[in-house]
């Protein structure tokens, strides 16, 4: 009875893992040596959860496990193109780059098409320090496959990590496109927008993702602000307070709000509010150096 | 009209007759779904080009969807609007690259003659064929074996209305429609089987031959067969400008929301 009791419940485990795309390899590991030392029968899931084990064993070294799991997927679904970027994924733990390239491209002459492979390829191509090159394939994969939100988000760091901060405001622009929902992927644009010195347009973000996240609070005026909001509000005051000392100009042609001095007090006020709590632990550090960074001008 | 007793059947009929009939109609249908799934040939990998041409009025209608509320600034906004435009009116996402000087545009392909076309036929015209024959078959046999037979009554009374429905194969006028003649029963179970192939082989089967009856293999794929990409990009370089003249960014007044919301406009 335990057993099946710790079957199911690490089947359940693995099942959230993968609708939720996480990593965690170590659990996951854990969990489907389970289910597969049980060796029950458990119909179709059981293949998704040995690709799920290869992952997982890829990821903390454990290669023998994974060989196996490839073992009997390929044997399972010899021409399957999912097999075969696991394949890919396995020679990536152990051959050389450009092995591992060589097998991808000959995949992709195969199909062209094959956006799995060709991902793989451009990540190789990125770990392997071919920037250029990486960036290069990604903007073809993107301009085939356009809807491809995490494509775009990885062209964005690819460029913010070359310094090309407006490349990237622009891929992060087809992200808040196809993602308009999301308000992480806003103040990503906030303080990328910042960071590449658009001041007027990381103050408007800011507020964009203000208005999003505190859209649905009953209370406004007494509840403190509480995770991105708290982020967002501090971006909204540094851009304010910079944008005063400085009026800079903007790349985007953004015009600096009117009331940009009403716009700073309020974040301000937020921004306290957020360390407000008056316990007395670390948050009483924390609220210190908040308050003399508000102060600072 | 008769009195309560006016017709026994034999309980050899039910047997030998009856059951068999719907046996192997079921029989036949979960055959003809493995006989399908068999049939069909595995999604014909598209080359990058294609895919691209296909997918390309998507990045119109991602920029068109929230254009009135859109969450990127005028200035990428319109970069990517013209762009799109000036792409479109070029054909740059043409599989075949964009139409030369001088060369007269092409029409559709011939679905005859392109053989991606004649692919898609040939598979609906097999899968067609598996559905039809065995039907064929089903009804020469009760036709030839049980012409006339009446094997089954139900147990409840039904208008005369009904009597070309159940008593199909058997030309009397005085029989009580309540009787099921042969060939009636075999089209009662050709029309109503499929909610128990449901049961047995899953919603998404291929057992039920009824559903094909008014379909016909040249129908399907014309429908989703070639298209022209020319002209639906031609067509949606005015739905781009529609939606660039209605494009409102979601970040102007933003400000005063924010600060109307805490009671400080």
């Amino acid at each position: 009875m335990m057993a099946l009791m710790s079957l199911a419940t690490a089947l359940d485990q693995l099942s959230t893992f993968r609708t939720n795309n996480s990593r965690s390899s170590q659990e996951t590991f854990k969990h489907a040596s389970v289910i597969i030392k049980s060796s029950q029968k458990i119909g179709d899931d059981g293949w998704a959860v040995l690709e799920q084990l290869f992952l997982a064993a890829v990821d903390i070294g454990r290669l023998d496990v994974a060989d196996e799991c490839l073992k009997q997927l390929s044997t399972q679904f010899p021409d399957s193109p999912r097999v075969e970027v696991l394949t890919g994924i396995r020679m990536e733990a152990t051959e050389s780059p450009d092995v591992v390239l060589q097998y991808y491209n000959g995949l992709l002459e195969a199909d062209s098409a094959n956006a799995a492979v060709w991902k793989r390829k451009i990540s190789v191509l990125r770990r392997t320090g071919k920037v250029e090159k990486a960036v290069e394939e990604l903007s073809q994969l993107l301009d085939t496959i356009y809807t491809d939100v995490d494509g775009w988000l990885e062209l964005a760091d690819l460029y913010a990590s070359c310094n090309q901060y407006t490349q990237a405001l622009q891929a992060l622009s087809h992200v808040l496109l196809l993602a308009s929902q999301n308000p992480f992927y806003f103040q990503q644009y906030a303080e990328t927008a910042y960071t590449a010195g658009d001041l007027p347009l990381a103050l408007k973000y800011h507020l964009i993702v203000v208005d999003m996240c505190e859209r649905d609070l009953d209370d406004i005026k007494t509840t403190p602000p509480t995770g991105l909001a708290v982020r967002a509000w501090m971006g909204v005051k540094l851009c304010a307070r910079r944008i005063i000392l400085h009026s800079p100009p903007s790349a985007s042609g953004t015009a600096i709000p009117k009331s940009i001095n009403v716009i700073e007090q309020l974040a301000t006020e937020r921004v306290l509010a957020a360390y407000s709590s008056s316990k007395r632990d670390k948050s009483a550090m924390n609220r210190e150096v908040v308050v003399s960074w508000v102060g600072a001008r | 009209m008769a009195g309560p007793a006016s017709l026994y059947l034999d309980p050899q009929i039910r047997d030998w007759v009856l059951f068999p009939i719907t046996l192997v109609m079921i029989l036949v249908g979960i055959l003809r779904h493995y006989v399908v799934i068999l049939l069909q040939s595995p999604p014909k990998k598209l080359p990058r080009e294609a895919v691209r041409e296909q997918r390309a009025l998507t990045r119109s209608q991602v920029l068109r969807a929230t254009s009135a509320n859109s969450p990127i600034p005028p200035t990428y906004y319109k970069s990517i609007s013209r762009h799109l435009y000036d792409a479109f009116e070029a054909g740059t996402y043409l599989k075949d690259g964009p139409p030369r000087e001088g060369e007269a545009p092409k029409g559709p392909p011939n679905p005859m003659t392109d053989p991606a076309a004649m692919d898609g036929m040939m598979a609906g015209m097999k899968t067609q064929m598996v559905m039809m024959v065995p039907q064929m078959v089903i009804m020469g046999w009760i036709n030839f074996f049980f012409q006339g037979f009446v094997l089954i009554k139900l147990p409840f009374p039904l208008t005369l209305g009904f009597k070309s429905m159940l008593q199909r194969g058997i030309e009397t006028t005085d029989m009580d429609v309540r009787w099921v003649s042969s060939l009636s029963w075999y089209f009662l179970n050709f029309f109503g089987l499929n909610g128990l192939y449901r049961l047995i082989l899953g919603g998404d089967n291929s057992a039920d031959s009824s559903r094909d009856m008014n379909a016909n293999a040249f129908a399907a794929p014309q429908a989703a067969g070639p298209q022209d990409f020319g002209k639906l990009f031609k067509a949606e370089k005015d739905n781009l400008e529609f939606a660039e003249g209605s494009y409102t960014w979601v970040g102007d007044g933003v400000e005063d929301r924010v600060l109307q919301r805490y009671g400080k406009a």
